[in-house]
């Protein structure tokens, strides 16, 4: 399209996103205090540039684009962008931008490292089921990733809201008490497309290879993540462990995830066949 | 016919001076009629509030005669004798709508940007209206002056936010829980801003109050006017699993409220956020309890520091008004140059 690649369209998101990191940068400095379409103007026309490059390479390889590393991590952050898009329509979750742009970033530039858009001898997606494994899983990825950042939201406004409360009051960032439940939503519908990825996932093992769970590093660390959300929700249902402890949880397992994610996936046999 | 505004205010006159010029609303039609009769004027309209006493008249009548005129038969009116002449301030005209303009939009209040003074303004109005002593220019010069307030309320912040200890506490307390809607909160010490600020936490949804105090006839007497229960001194932490928040301003020389009994009491609680709002001096809660997890602790400066900010942001929104204004009043200056008005009005006559 206008004689870009999927991989051009692609960059240009990934530069729309670094400027509306440094806008957001001015946004924190001011404290969020007044309603801005700025960088909900940058954010969409990055996802109209993400999400061209995501039809391009879709038509081009004739399937939903999550063959390898770059696609994976491109529908990641499409999920995350678009999920931003229709947030932002209330006010008061539309600066969840400002703290979604600089990992929107990072993760472009992390994507664009030319190592993980390895086009196979074959795809490695062949049957439906399989694309629609990974598309629950990458848009449970998606929803634990706006979750962390509600919690982290969550966390500087209550960091403003103990010890700088002026700052706290003439923001519009949302009260905490519903940064809280927009976290626990987030992870709520992150952990039940990730069990329902997981079903799908077990069940084509069970078809392709005959057992529902194999060794396979990717796998025995999905539970894993798996279980630490689980084990998050089942804590928060606690006294004591709201709050200040629980968005950190929530932020710190989504970092795992983010650190370990492309990891697992190249010694798994099943992944990358 | 020309607008001419005369005025005392608290930048120019103490509340010495301001209380003998003061009218009550129900002597107000009688002044504007003696007024019409001295020849002064054609039309009216008077605003006296606690800060200010303005009279807005409309006159045929031109030069510093008029003002003196008008100067010395208010003063008679009020029995005011003695030298009061330098605390009037004198505005014509184009000047004189800005003023009201000014005046409209919380300018020239004493809390910058207040919104109480408005209402007046129109009540004001409303009376010179119903009593017939407004004409074609006042009546002109008060709509513009209501629909600029409008639109200065509309396109700037210097309504925005709030200047009293009790409505800030209240802007706090949203910052912290979705809603106020069911909220439990207990008064610790029946003071007066304490009261005030369970008054406002009511009236945005507040569930319900609880009062203890060491007098008990006075936690039953605040309790029943606020709607609430007293709950005896020693009693109060027995309440505390179900309280969102605490005001507290006792006048006990120490804390009441430490970080190890506080720990003890959330044991009992689950992890939703409490607010202790500490209006006590000396204070009453010690400060090192907002490290707690789900904590949120604000005094009396933590709040007033809160208030100082909305002042200065209001300051820097004052501008953006100050051109809304200045191009309003113009407009009516034009508009009033370009289509004269009669020279003998009917209002009076």
């Amino acid at each position: 399209m206008f004689g870009l690649t999927d991989r051009n369209w692609f960059s240009l998101a990934v530069v729309l996103y670094g400027i509306g990191a440094v806008y957001s940068v001015l946004l924190w400095r001011r404290g969020f205090r007044r309603d801005d379409w700025v960088l909900y103007g940058l954010l969409a026309a990055g996802a109209a540039a993400h999400m061209t490059a995501m039809f391009l390479r879709g038509f081009s390889v004739d399937r939903c684009p999550i063959n390898n590393l770059f696609e994976a991590t491109m529908f990641i952050s499409w999920t995350m962008v678009a999920s931003l898009l229709v947030l932002g329509t209330w006010q008061r979750l539309r600066f969840l931008g400002a703290f979604a742009s600089p990992l929107l970033f990072a993760l472009g530039v992390f994507a664009l490292f030319p190592m993980l858009d390895e086009r196979g001898p074959k795809p490695a997606f062949v049957h439906g089921w399989e694309s629609l494994h990974a598309a629950l899983v990458l848009l449970a990825y998606g929803a634990f990733g706006l979750s962390a950042l509600a919690a982290l939201m969550y966390l500087s406004q209550e960091h403003h809201l103990k010890f700088d409360k002026p700052r706290a009051v003439l923001s519009l960032l949302p009260p905490i008490q519903r940064l809280e439940k927009v976290t626990t939503a987030l992870l709520w519908v992150g952990f039940c497309l990730l069990t329902a990825g997981l079903v799908v996932g077990a069940w084509w093992l069970q078809q392709q290879h005959g057992y529902f769970i194999s060794g396979d590093p990717k796998v025995v660390w999905s539970l894993a993540v798996w279980i630490a959300y689980l084990g998050l929700l089942v804590l928060h249902w606690r006294p004591l462990a709201g709050g200040k402890q629980f968005a950190y949880g929530v932020i710190a397992t989504f970092a795992f995830v983010l650190l370990t994610f492309w990891g697992t996936n190249l010694p798994s046999a099943i992944h990358n066949p | 016919m020309r607008l001419l505004v005369l005025g005392l205010s608290h930048h120019s006159a103490p509340v010495e001076l301001r209380e003998r010029f003061a009218y009550a609303e129900a002597d107000v039609p009688g002044l504007l009629t003696r007024l019409k009769a001295a020849g002064l004027a054609q039309e009216g309209v008077l605003l006296s509030t606690c800060n200010r006493v303005e009279l807005y008249v409309a006159t045929d009548r031109s030069g510093s005669e008029i003002s003196q005129a008008l100067r010395a038969f208010v003063a008679q009116d009020r029995g005011v004798n003695g030298p009061a002449d330098r605390a009037w301030y004198v505005h014509s005209d184009g000047q004189g709508a800005e003023h009201l303009f000014r005046v409209a939009c919380g300018l020239e209040s004493l809390v910058l940007g207040e919104t109480e003074i408005l209402g007046q303004l129109k009540r004001a109005y409303d009376v010179a209206l119903q009593h017939g002593c407004t004409g074609r220019l006042l009546n002109k010069l008060f709509q513009a002056a209501f629909s600029t307030a409008k639109r200065v309320r509309s396109e700037t912040g210097i309504q925005r936010g709030n200047t009293s200890v009790a409505s800030v506490a209240v802007e706090l307390a949203e910052k912290i829980f979705d809603g106020l809607q069911g909220r439990e909160v207990m008064v610790i010490g029946a003071g007066d801003t304490s009261e005030k600020t369970a008054r406002a936490l009511l009236s945005r949804g507040a569930h319900s109050v609880m009062v203890s105090n060491r007098s008990f006839d006075r936690a039953a007497t605040l309790a029943e006017e606020l709607g609430g229960r007293a709950i005896h001194f020693d009693d109060w932490s027995r309440e505390f699993g179900r309280l969102d928040i605490i005001i507290s301003s006792t006048s006990a020389p120490h804390y009441i409220l430490d970080r190890p009994r506080l720990s003890g009491l959330l044991q009992n609680r689950s992890s939703r956020p409490l607010l202790l709002i500490d209006l006590a001096v000396p204070r009453d809660i010690d400060p090192e309890v907002k490290l707690l997890n789900n904590i949120f602790l604000a005094n009396v400066d933590d709040l007033q520091a809160i208030a100082a900010e909305h002042v200065r942001a209001r300051q820097v929104e004052r501008i953006r008004c100050e051109q809304i204004i200045r191009e309003r009043s113009q407009r009516w200056a034009g508009d009033v140059s370009s289509h004269p008005l009669p020279e003998r009005r009917l209002a009076f006559e």
